[in-house]
């Protein structure tokens, strides 16, 4: 890992920005698609959409523990989504989904940023340790998840498939 | 179903594992008919590439036969015979839509893995370690094929699977090293190294419209399979290399040089004793006494056309690059790009890919298959294994 990996883990802010190929309106929609949420950050936490707007997370950390919050989004403006947990949450956290045009066809611009406020006022590493992530890989992965999705209407995936152990099987 | 499976270094073993299902809607299942080894599958088996994992099935060069389609595939079906890229793409990002596509934009189940070592994430790429994806391989009964309609094609009658099975991976990375050149009237091409992936970049370079190919090598068969390509052979113990390549050019140098042996080099003299310790040592991963060489022989202001698999080479003569105006051109194989063009070629005889098969085995036999193929043991060019 480089000095920026290690650098990164102390941070409690998370930015990342990715292009996708398709135009703001169908990016803005999607993101507001109920199932979109649960299959961007599967890889950090379990999302249920529980109200219009609002859905539950379950995100596992090392040991067995779980950190849990419901959040409330909201369109703010055909170019901006932005979400902030409610009263009672685990873990604080809040997201703004910014959108430009790129350049030339490139489609569209998103800039995610997302800010964790763990209780105590725990900032950095902690983090990480709470959630096996780092916060970075949190936003960057789900972004590229988002950008699949939106572009193939799937989210590459290796499990199930066959292997050599745990009786024959990845899950 | 059986497969090979990967359980450390030099530890291969044919094992039963579970079968592969349709996970995603663009997905198909394959019944492999044919699979085969590559050069780069050896610096998985050497441990030379990080993120392996105990149990991963192998194999990345393959086709077969169509048994399960995914509800979204509309452009292949039960029963087709078809070769498959060693990369996934989607067919749909921007780089697939440029022909970049061992660069998707969507198909790395594991980017996070990846992305610290490359600053983006490439393509997925079937059983090439975790950091490349972590997708399960096609030395196996079965395999699953993602975004089917885009990286399965049909093989057309008249094609043999021997021959189809190389349009895989061995042939599209040397067709596209060669097209790489950007091959004018007059020009000579020097490639190093007549494996799989040189003997089909040379004949490549000939299919497009090169005036002279020269082959590099130390093994007197492969040597001759260049030569019965139509290949002017050079053994690099024998001659030297640079020498020879201007004698043989009129004192101008090649006008490209393709590498098609990366990190396996077998350099000679101090240079390969002093790459061997820090290969040994895991100073660094590559050795690349064919890229060094190639860089000195090529003409001034030619191209430099890289296929050989590296790793991280810290000590590299980029003065050689500079001061000589030298075009370098790389990439893991856009295998989409070339494949239906290539069964053409195959189809009407011009491109020979069968010759590569010289050897072939059973799946249980893998593992014998892949320590002929590692030692080159009687004249093994490829190791072709039938489930």
């Amino acid at each position: 890992m480089s000095d920026v990996e290690s650098d990164a883990n102390l941070e409690a802010d998370a930015h990342a920005s990715i292009t996708i190929g398709k135009p703001a309106a169908d990016l803005h929609a999607l993101w507001l698609r109920p199932e979109t949420q649960s299959r961007i950050w599967a890889h950090f936490a379990d999302v249920r959409v529980v109200g219009d707007r609002t859905a539950e997370w379950v995100a596992k950390g090392p040991a067995g523990g779980e950190y849990r919050w419901q959040t409330l989004t909201k369109a703010n403006s055909p170019n901006e989504l932005s979400w902030s947990t409610l009263d009672k949450a685990d873990v604080a956290n809040q997201g703004v989904l910014t959108m430009r045009p790129a350049p030339g066809d490139r489609g569209t611009e998103l800039y995610l940023d997302v800010r964790f406020d763990p209780p105590g006022g725990i900032v950095g590493k902690a983090i990480s340790k709470m959630f096996h992530i780092v916060p970075r890989e949190i936003v960057r992965t789900a972004l590229y998840r988002f950008r699949a999705l939106a572009l193939t209407g799937e989210i590459a995936r290796t499990d199930p498939q066959p292997a050599g152990r745990n009786g024959g099987t990845d899950h | 179903m059986r497969a090979l499976c990967w359980n450390g270094v030099n530890d291969l073993r044919v094992e039963t594992v579970s079968d592969p299902e349709i996970i995603n809607p663009s997905d198909v299942i394959l019944k492999v008919r044919l699979s085969t080894t590559c050069g780069s599958d050896l610096h998985l088996i050497d441990g030379l590439i990080p993120t392996m994992r105990e149990g991963d099935v192998l194999g990345h060069e393959f086709m077969g036969e169509i048994v399960d389609v995914g509800r979204e595939v509309t452009k292949v079906k039960r029963g087709d015979r078809v070769v498959v890229p060693s990369f996934i793409s989607c067919g749909k990002c921007w780089y697939c839509q440029h022909d970049l596509y061992s660069l998707c934009d969507t198909t790395h189940p594991k980017p996070e893995l990846q992305e610290p070592l490359l600053g983006y994430p490439t393509a997925g790429i079937y059983a090439y370690s975790h950091a490349f994806g972590g997708y399960s391989g096609a030395h196996a009964e079965y395999v699953r094929v993602p975004f089917a309609d885009t990286d399965c094609f049909l093989v057309p009658d008249g094609v043999a699977d021997d021959a189809a099975l190389f349009i895989s991976d061995a042939a599209p990375t040397g067709f596209m090293g060669a097209d790489f050149c950007n091959i004018h009237q007059g020009d000579v091409i020097a490639v190093w190294g007549c494996g799989g992936v040189g003997l089909m970049a040379q004949q490549g370079a000939m299919i497009l419209g090169a005036e002279r190919v020269i082959a590099i090598d130390k093994y007197p068969e492969r040597l001759a399979q260049a030569e019965a390509f139509g290949a002017i052979p050079l053994d690099f113990t024998k001659v030297d290399v640079i020498e020879a390549l201007q004698e043989l050019t009129g004192g101008r140098g090649p006008d490209a040089c393709i590498d098609a042996v990366g990190m396996e080099a077998d350099g000679t003299g101090v240079q390969k004793v002093y790459d061997g310790v820090k290969q040994a040592l895991h100073l660094e991963t590559d050795r690349g006494a064919a890229l060094r060489q190639a860089m000195l022989a090529v003409r001034k202001g030619g191209t430099l056309s890289i296929l050989g698999v590296y790793g991280v080479m810290d000590k590299f003569p980029l003065g050689l690059i500079m001061n000589k105006g030298i075009t370098v051109r790389t990439a893991q194989q856009h295998g989409q790009a070339y494949v239906d063009r290539l069964l053409e070629y195959t189809q009407r005889g011009e491109l020979t890919p069968a010759a590569l098969a010289t050897h072939r085995f059973s799946l249980e036999d893998s593992p014998k298959g892949y320590h002929m193929f590692k030692h080159k043991e009687d004249g093994c060019l490829r190791s072709v294994f039938v489930p």
